[in-house]
């Protein structure tokens, strides 16, 4: 006859995980007006050189509509220059009325262009973050933790590094009116 | 079930392979067995530091959960750190919230980067922390093994780290497991990695580097200490490192792992540590054209080419950072390079009992009570042993001189007894000595 099992004995654990504070919802904002006579901002980290192709385009096309495009280059987060790059974004929020900013295809990258985006989206301005397919995900993920899951994200093929600059340009030119209806301009 | 911890609680079978389950299916762990945090081993944990369960270290990134001294020793008590070991835990976490390490970076980049823990100070053979042969992996000291995997734990748990989903690392490394190692100081020609942070030899210091990985190099050919150091210096520059991607060579820090037989060797021929790493800058470089010409246009664009064709790795010598190590082969070093976008930070360890420091901080929240009406709190007393504390209350300017407006004592003193008791372990007894009242 087989004894009785004994039940196992019991242990109370503590759960090792924070309580992630509920993602707030700061607001995002759309511009309402043509583009012409507006300061648009766009931003990049001179890294990927797609994406300073793509901002180069964009700034002619911005200047054909009567636009006036502010690009700003960011530069190392930390250290002396990290001040000045941190100064930098915050002169350059005041100079620009709406913008963009990439570009997100690595892992930190995206997090940057995420957070300078949301940088423009505090000071209650219209703004993309530019982010290739692949870092989609990161960059809406990154944006919900950092309390703006509503943070407007312009979708870019992956990868755009390893093409030409003639296969930029239609890239380019493709995504220009899709960056200025996100952020509610007309042309 | 202890009154003293306030996360939430969970009952499981008291068996390993269940808690082991668990721990996978709840993504609490890194895939090996963890120990259960049972309230025992936990408030064990905490009996080793002054610091409150409540006391709030920092956000930790990329989701910028709040590491309390209570999450934080559960988290170390999964990982098997034991009670003396957990205020090195705690220190490092004080290093890794600051700015300048940028953890938010290194934890969601798509690069291996991971905060390796390098540790100075006479705690480090009591807590079995690796400094001789295998220090960076094999030697499987306790400390080395669960310091860092503790950390590496707080990140996924109250950081919310997941590779894929916060995190982009394409690869990781071994690291990223948990890496934590010391300097084997009494071989070190050298003042001690702490020691150049500013700290002393008497005190237990941990040093937080955002390192890539273990970069192993080995030359059996020069009896030259200088040769030797250049060739190490090549090896420093190699032509993909993340500086040359980089605007400048401004950023970060690269730590250099010398065996004690080469750090004899150098000690001869560089006397002090500031020329040796003079040397290892001078000759971190290498020739433009041995890059391609892609990469050289982006390098020229950065201005990073000087006059004579040269690309330089760092700007500043003391970025390159030697930490004595090792076994005592004498043909091996290693690399811990750099992701560059991190400023390597250094945190004293603090025990038990109150340390100035940390009662200081308490203190500073306590002030800012009554300091906005023009008041301040002035310390009469503090004793550690009998968790006594006494205050006086300096009612300040001319335009307060009756007190009025600063908050009765009676209220004032709960509320400072509040902020203490959450910064500051142990039952408080707080007396407040307040000139208004006789």
């Amino acid at each position: 006859m087989n004894a009785p099992a004994t039940p196992k004995r019991r242990i109370t654990i503590r759960r090792p995980t924070a309580d992630f504070a509920q993602d707030r919802g700061a607001p995002s904002f759309e511009l309402g007006r043509k583009i012409a006579g507006v300061r648009v901002g766009i931003r990049h980290d001179g890294t990927w050189r797609s994406w300073q192709y793509v901002a180069r385009v964009w700034a002619e096309l911005l200047r054909r509509d009567g636009a006036i495009p502010v690009l700003l280059q960011t530069g190392e987060r930390t250290g002396p220059e990290g001040e000045k790059t941190r100064a930098d974004l915050e002169a350059w929020h005041g100079e620009i009325d709406c913008a963009v900013s990439g570009l997100g295809t690595c892992g930190s990258c995206t997090m940057w262009s995420v957070r300078d985006a949301i940088g423009v989206e505090a000071k209650g301005k219209p703004v993309a973050a530019a982010i290739c397919e692949e870092f989609v995900g990161h960059a809406r993920t990154t944006a919900s933790f950092l309390g703006h899951p509503e943070l407007k994200v312009l979708v870019l093929p992956y990868p755009l590094e390893t093409l030409s600059e003639a296969e930029l340009l239609p890239i380019a030119e493709e995504h220009y009116p899709k960056f200025l209806a996100l952020i509610g301009a007309a042309r | 079930m202890s009154d003293a911890l306030t996360s939430p609680t969970l009952e499981i079978d008291d068996d390993p392979e269940a808690f082991f389950e668990l721990s996978l299916a709840e993504g609490w762990g890194d895939g090996a067995p963890l120990l259960p945090p049972t309230d025992e081993r936990v408030e064990a944990l905490l009996e080793a530091t002054a610091l409150a369960p409540s006391h709030v270290i920092g956000k930790l990134p990329p989701r910028h959960g709040a590491a309390t001294v209570e999450l934080v020793a559960i988290n170390a008590a999964m990982a098997g750190v034991e009670p003396a070991a957990f205020p090195l835990v705690v220190a490092a976490l004080e290093a890794l919230v600051r700015p300048e390490l940028n953890a938010i970076a290194l934890t969601t980049t798509t690069s291996s980067v991971h905060p390796a823990l390098i540790v100075n100070g006479p705690s480090r053979d009591k807590l079995r922390i690796d400094y001789g042969a295998g220090c960076l992996g094999g030697a499987a000291g306790r400390g080395s093994m669960t310091i860092g995997r503790a950390v590496s734990l707080c990140l996924r748990n109250v950081g919310g780290q997941r590779t894929g989903a916060t995190s982009r690392s394409v690869f990781g490394q071994p690291a990223r497991f948990g890496q934590c190692f010391a300097e084997w100081e009494e071989r070190s020609p050298w003042p001690t990695l702490a020691e150049r942070q500013g700290f002393t030899r008497e005190q237990d210091v941990v040093t937080l580097h955002g390192s890539k990985g273990n970069f192993p190099v080995a030359d059996t050919n020069n009896d030259d200490a200088r040769d030797l150091a250049y060739m190490l210096a090549k090896c420093i520059a190699y032509p993909l490192s993340n500086y040359y991607l980089e605007l400048t060579g401004d950023c970060g820090q690269i730590v250099v792992v010398i065996n004690p037989m080469w750090a004899a060797r150098f000690g001869k021929a560089f006397g002090r540590v500031e020329s040796f790493q003079e040397y290892l800058r001078e000759h971190a470089w290498q020739p433009i054209e041995l890059w391609r010409p892609a990469n050289q246009e982006v390098l020229r664009k950065k201005n990073r080419v000087d006059t004579r064709g040269r690309v330089y790795l760092v700007n500043r010598p003391e970025q390159l950072v030697p930490v004595v190590a090792g076994g005592l082969g004498s043909l091996h070093a290693m690399f811990l390079p750099s992701w560059c976008q991190s400023e390597m930070q250094s945190a004293a360890v603090h025990g038990a009992t109150w340390t100035a420091d940390l009662l200081d901080a308490a203190l500073d929240e306590a002030r800012a009570l009554v300091r906005s009406d023009g008041a301040d709190l002035i310390l009469v007393e503090a004793d550690a042993a009998t968790a006594r504390v006494v205050l006086r209350l300096d009612v300040g300017d001319e335009t307060c001189a009756t007190g009025a407006c600063v908050m009765p004592g009676e209220a004032l003193r709960p509320m400072i007894a509040d902020v203490l008791a959450r910064r500051l372990r142990g039952a408080l007894e707080v007396r407040l000595i307040d000139p208004r009242v006789g």
